[in-house]
């Protein structure tokens, strides 16, 4: 396995095939690469975007946290709040 | 990959019994509170379902379990799973991690210093690309929950597995934001 090669040659490098295989993964899961040819991508394209990625998931996640600390007064068992959450799960 | 609606599912479930434990045990938060407690009950419930069978998703159960006030709700919210136990390494775990990154951030100060001693002058275009590279997979490592301790692959596993559940996470999220029936209830 190339993966097992490396580790043991020491390299600490992420090697190209290790790239090709996150850029066809990524493709599908990274909205910005998805339209670029694999092998135009050079890894630091590719981290970069990865990087940039997670960090708008970071904030959408924020910003939804807020919204909904406003939305949710109550959480409790018996309020109107669970009983509508309750029927999303059902779904 | 499970489906994505039985993980959706799975993970609504906990968040909502991370939630009732945060407001039960709290009846006046302030919203603020009421932010971190949803934010802090979603992150959780997300690696709860992935039930500690990734490193991201044991570091995250880890950084809750060292603070006692989030410890108490991972707790309650991995209940009756396997990564219960985790919670119950980790106070042992904290003090040999702490040690491990100092002993690591000391390697890396050596280490840099011995390469721009034995540089040559001229920098070729192939090691800015690599440069780049060290420097955004450092930046990755930091955004990733545990990342600093991975190696080069595993971060690179471990990465697109944290992006699909961050995206299901916020999946979930915003479908409950949205949620005609709830913008209703807070308009009366």
């Amino acid at each position: 396995m190339s993966s097992r090669r490396s580790r043991q040659s020491g390299a600490s490098r992420i090697t190209d095939d290790q790239i090709i295989e996150l850029v066809s993964k990524l493709r599908q899961l990274v909205p910005e690469i998805r339209n670029r040819r694999s092998d135009k991508v050079p890894a630091s394209k590719v981290l970069q975007e990865t990087c940039n990625y997670i960090r708008s998931l970071h904030r959408e996640v924020d910003d939804l946290s807020e919204r909904l600390s406003q939305l949710l007064a109550t959480i409790d068992a018996d309020s109107a709040e669970a009983s509508i959450i309750r029927s999303l799960i059902s779904q | 990959m499970r489906s994505s609606s039985s993980l959706k599912q799975e993970f609504l479930k906990k968040w909502i019994m991370g939630l009732q434990r945060c407001t039960s045990s709290n009846k006046n938060m302030s919203i603020l509170e009421r932010k971190k407690a949803i934010k802090l009950s979603a992150d959780l419930a997300m690696a709860a379902a992935r039930n500690g069978r990734t490193s991201w998703s044991r570091a995250v159960i880890a950084n809750a379990a060292r603070e006692s006030d989030k410890r108490l709700l991972a707790e309650k919210i991995l209940q009756g799973q396997e990564s219960e136990m985790l919670l119950k390494k980790v106070s042992n775990m904290s003090a040999v991690i702490r040690n491990r990154r100092i002993i690591r951030s000391k390697k890396i100060l050596k280490r840099s210093r011995r390469r721009t001693t034995s540089e040559p002058q001229k920098v070729l275009a192939s090691s800015i690309a690599k440069r780049l590279v060290q420097k955004r997979t450092h930046i990755l490592k930091s955004l990733v929950p545990g990342g600093e301790f991975m190696d080069e692959i595993s971060l690179i596993e471990e990465t697109l597995d944290y992006i699909a559940y961050l995206r299901a996470q916020v999946d979930v999220m915003r479908c409950i934001a949205t949620s005609p029936h709830l913008m209703a209830l807070n308009s009366e």
